[in-house]
Parts: C-alpha cells; sequence; structure tokens
C-alpha cells in the first residue's frame, strides 16, 4: 500500500499542495479530481520521489518510510509513475522502452513475462517494435509510456491525465487496460480530467481543491455529490 | 586513391576521440574543452612507455584506459558534479562546464610543461612502409587504425547490446526519464564522462604512433574532436563515426592536393559550412 501523509509542495514561496493525505491499496483504481492547478501532477510527482518531502510529511510503501530517497529507489520500492508530458525515450525504439522499463532490479527477472504481458495488453506495440517512438501518434506514445511503467513491475501505478489527447475510442480501449491492469492486484492512483469515465472506473476517489483534499469517497457517493457534478461532471 | 586510403587510416583514429567527446557531451552533458588535453595525456603516455620500457603502444593501453578512467571519474565527481546540482537549466551547465573545463585544459597544459618539457615528441614503433595498391603506408597508421577500429566495435556493441550502455544511451535521451526507470542518472553521468575520457585517451595513445605532438597541442584535437561531434549530430555515434572520415578525408585531401599547412583551415571551413547548412548535424534530428 501507497501512503502519503501530510503531503505539502512548495515552488519557490508559491505553496501548490498543502497537506495532502492519500492511500492507494493494490488492486484498486483511485481517481484524483480537481481543477487546473489543483495540485494533482504536483502530487503524484512526489509520489513518485521527484520532489524533496517537508520534515512532517512522509510517503510509506508498504508502512517503509521512503520519503527522503532518491527516485530510483520509489521505483524500486514499487512506484512507477507514468507524467503528464509522458517522459517516454522518443529516440528510442518501442522495445528500448519497454527495455528500459525493466530497467529496475526488482523487474529484472520477471523481464520476459511483464513484456509478453505489455504485448498482448497494447498489441500495436507488438508491431512497431522496432520503430522509434518519436515518430508514433500521440496515443501510441501514450501506450509506450504506460507499458514501460508495466514492465518495471509496480505494485503501485501513478497516471496523469493518460486519456489526454486520445480518440473516445482509444480512450474507451485505455480505460479497458486499465481495468486488467487493476486484475493484475495493482493499485492505481489516476489523475483524470475525463471525470466521468474516471469515477466510472475508479473504487473510490479524492478532490482536490487550491492543493487541499476536500473530499474523499467511495465512486458512488461523489459520482452523485452536487458539488462534484457541478464542478467536474458539467451536470445539472 | 592513395588520398582515399590515408583520409580513412587518419580519420578511423579520429573515430575515438570523438566518440569520447561524445560520451561526454551526450551523455554527461559536459561540453569538455580539456578533452585534447586528456588525448595529448595519453598520447605522453604511450611515449613514456614506449622510451622508458620499450613497451609497446598497445600494451601501455592496458595502463592509460584505467588512470584516464579514474582521472576523469575524479575531474566529473570533484569539479563538475557541483555544476551540475547547481544548474537550473541545460544552457547554464554549458556554459558553466565550457568555463571550467577550459580553465582545465589550462592546468594540464602547464602540468604537462612541467613534466615534460615544451618540444616535440615522436617515437618510433612499427616504422615500415606497408605497399597497398601499390602505395606506401606506415604500418604504425595501419595498425593505430585496426586497434581504434577494434575499440570504437567494442564500444558501439556495449552501448548498442548491454543494459548498462542501453541505460547510458537513456540518460542521453532524457534524464527524468531515466530516473523514472531507476536508472541512476547521477551515477551513469560520471560512468559516461569517465569511459569518454578513457576512450580520448586511447585515441591519444594511438595517434602518437605516427604524430609528432607536444605540451600545447591538445587543443587542435579538442577543436577536431568538436567539429565532428557537431558534424556527426549530438548523440548520434554513427553520425560521428561518418563525420570523423569526412574529416581525415577532407584533411588529407587539402593536405596533398593544396598544401598541408591548409588542413586545420579546411576542417573549419567544413564546420562553418554545415553550421550554417545543418546545424543540428548531419544526422541530429533534434531541432
Ligand atoms: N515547476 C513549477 N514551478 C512553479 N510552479 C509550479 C510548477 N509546477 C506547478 N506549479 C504550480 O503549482 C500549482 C499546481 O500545479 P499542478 O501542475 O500540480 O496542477 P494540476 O492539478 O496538475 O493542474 P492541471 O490540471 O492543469 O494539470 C499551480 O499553481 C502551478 O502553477
Ligand atoms: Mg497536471
Amino acid at each position: 500500500m501507497l501512503e502519503i501523509r501530510d503531503l505539502s509542495v512548495f515552488y519557490g514561496q508559491h505553496r501548490a499542495v498543502e497537506e495532502v493525505s492519500v492511500t492507494v491499496s493494490r488492486g484498486e483504481i483511485v481517481v484524483m479530481l480537481g481543477a487546473n492547478g489543483a495540485g494533482k501532477s504536483s502530487v503524484l510527482r512526489a509520489a513518485a520521489g521527484l520532489l524533496p518531502v517537508m520534515n512532517n510529511a512522509a510517503i510509506l510503501m508498504d508502512g517503509r518510510d521512503i520519503s527522503h530517497c532518491p527516485a530510483d529507489e520509489f521505483v524500486e520500492a514499487g512506484i512507477a509513475l507514468v507524467p503528464e508530458d509522458r517522459a517516454i525515450f522518443a529516440d528510442l525504439t518501442v522495445l528500448e522502452n519497454l527495455k528500459l522499463g525493466a530497467y529496475p532490479k526488482r523487474a529484472r527477472q520477471k523481464e520476459r513475462e511483464n513484456l509478453e504481458n505489455v504485448m498482448s495488453l497494447f498489441p500495436k506495440l507488438e508491431e512497431r517494435r522496432r520503430q522509434k517512438v518519436r515518430s508514433m501518434s500521440g496515443g501510441e506514445q501514450q501506450m509506450v509510456a504506460i507499458g514501460r511503467a508495466m514492465m518495471s513491475a509496480p505494485a503501485i501505478l501513478l497516471l496523469d491525465e493518460p486519456s489526454l489527447g486520445l480518440s473516445p475510442l482509444l480512450c474507451g480501449e485505455l480505460f479497458r487496460s486499465l481495468a486488467v491492469i487493476r486484475s493484475a492486484e495493482i493499485g492505481i492512483l489516476l489523475v483524470e480530467q475525463n471525470a466521468k469515465r474516471g469515477l466510472a472506473i475508479a473504487d473510490r476517489g479524492y478532490v482536490l481543491e487550491n492543493g487541499r483534499v476536500t473530499g474523499s469517497e467511495s465512486s458512488e457517493i461523489l459520482s452523485s455529490d452536487e458539488r462534484v457534478r457541478k464542478a467536474y461532471l458539467g451536470g445539472d | 586513391m592513395d588520398i582515399l586510403i590515408g583520409g580513412i587510416l587518419l580519420g578511423g583514429t579520429y573515430v575515438l576521440m570523438a566518440l569520447g567527446l561524445q560520451l561526454q557531451y551526450g551523455v554527461a552533458r559536459i561540453m569538455n574543452l580539456a578533452n585534447g588535453e586528456i588525448l595529448v595525456a595519453g598520447a605522453f603516455g604511450a611515449f613514456w612507455f614506449y622510451s622508458g620500457f620499450q613497451a609497446n603502444p598497445f600494451l601501455a593501453l592496458i595502463v592509460i584506459v584505467p588512470l584516464a578512467f579514474i582521472l576523469n571519474w575524479g575531474i566529473y565527481r570533484y569539479l563538475l558534479s557541483p555544476l551540475v546540482r547547481r544548474a537550473k537549466s541545460r544552457g547554464q551547465l554549458e556554459v558553466d562546464s565550457i568555463l571550467a573545463t577550459f580553465g582545465l585544459s589550462f592546468i594540464f597544459v602547464g602540468l604537462m610543461l612541467a613534466v615534460f618539457g615544451g618540444e616535440y615528441f615522436s617515437y618510433g614503433y612499427l616504422e615500415r612502409a606497408v605497399i597497398v595498391l601499390e602505395q606506401p603506408y606506415g604500418l604504425n597508421r595501419i595498425a593505430a587504425f585496426c586497434a581504434s577500429a577494434a575499440l570504437c566495435i567494442a564500444l558501439v556493441l556495449w552501448l548498442n547490446h548491454t543494459r548498462s550502455g542501453l541505460a547510458l544511451r537513456a540518460v542521453a535521451v532524457n534524464p527524468t526519464a531515466a530516473s523514472l526507470v531507476a536508472i541512476k542518472v547521477a551515477r551513469t553521468s560520471a560512468l559516461a564522462f569517465a569511459i569518454g575520457g578513457a576512450v580520448t585517451a586511447s585515441g591519444g595513445a594511438l595517434l602518437s604512433m605516427f604524430l609528432t605532438f607536444d605540451a600545447s597541442i591538445g587543443v587542435i584535437f579538442t577543436l577536431k574532436a568538436l567539429i565532428i561531434v557537431i558534424l556527426g549530430g549530438v548523440g548520434e555515434i554513427r553520425g560521428t563515426i561518418v563525420a570523423a572520415f569526412m574529416l581525415g578525408l577532407a584533411e588529407t585531401a587539402v593536405a596533398s592536393l593544396i598544401d598541408p599547412g591548409l588542413t586545420l583551415a579546411a576542417a573549419y571551413l567544413l564546420f562553418i559550412v554545415i553550421l550554417l547548412v545543418r546545424p543540428q548535424g548531419l544526422f541530429g534530428s533534434r531541432s
């Protein structure tokens, strides 16, 4: 289980995230909703070890405090991030990107098995294995990014707006793959602009406003919540 | 024909120093202006082993390569990594590292002047002529070329077919993404810088088999390596190899057809034309 306790993120003097606490367990999908600039990406980046963690805050993986470890140890602990900009290796091939995903020590032994799983999850990648990622479409690049994260044998997957720029058809495909990933006992923390889709697939959700958590409920309750409907579902 | 073969022999020995700079600049993001001095230090090493112990330059490599690796690792660790940590952008790191390594190059020149003095050095190992297609070529040149090719092939195979080589290329392409797959970026950069220095020094040891050199000639090789790297495209291994041969051919052609004094001028001309026409290099894809 990934546990984020009282996380605050500062950019210079500006406080982007204030004492946010979030947990994600294996085998569940947790969605994080929030307006632009609410601090969603900042929470995910901190949870992947890319931002410094203040003293009173803590990030724990299966009970172990990893707050002050470098980013590579977050990956070794089982946390894989697909950031907003995807962070793929554009000048390398699909296969090289996926191989790099299995660079963490925890992933090396099961590299072949995980590669097969990723290829069956995204058959497109099998066809394009020798293609440079730079020359692929946005949707295909997103598959490479998620596939690469899956290659590191994560316990918890952090996804920052994975459906960004995907057609409705591809988007549906993506969400079906997320359900498959969840059934493999991997936990997913999902930041999603498409709140309707996000809530439909998620088990639980958090609402983030101006860097603070203002709601933490099951998906059903959030979907019927008046404020959530107004703000994120464009409902009446 | 003799221009072609002579150019290939020369270019083949340029490949190593250019690949060395390419590793340092492409992966560790340090534009190392002391690259040429490392090369000259490798040349002095080979000279010293040959004149002191009658050891041939290939044997000398066994000592020179690890020494250069350690020296360059130390330079990165203690001089350059503070700059890397401080730099807020790639542009700032570029400026800082150029200034730091430019200063370093003077320190190296001073040290080598103090130890070896200011005269020209050369030695006669394998100084026999070999007839290739009815033209004589120095056996030392041919041997240096073969050794250089072997090292270069080993380096490329390592980069393309091993996990650690792939990790090096990953850092070159995208350091943030590299840290997201648990690659230790700082350590990998130090490794790339150290290997780059070792490759450059072995290039110097091989060049010393047929070139006359002195303590302050390093800057010329820094510039040649720079020309090759820009010509081939930053981060482009294939481009670097092709560009090294192009420079070798261009220099040989100018030296034998026009005037040997114009070789450096020819190299610059090539450089300026490329900068104007294709600033990303012949094979570079980055904008
Ligand atoms: N690198 C940065 N430097 C300075 N301020 C930043 C930086 N990144 C984010 N911020 C600020 O932090 C706040 C939260 O940003 P964050 O990217 O976490 O929001 P978000 O919820 O992901 O937004 P979006 O939905 O637009 O992606 C914003 O006010 C933003 O301006
Ligand atoms: Mg965001």
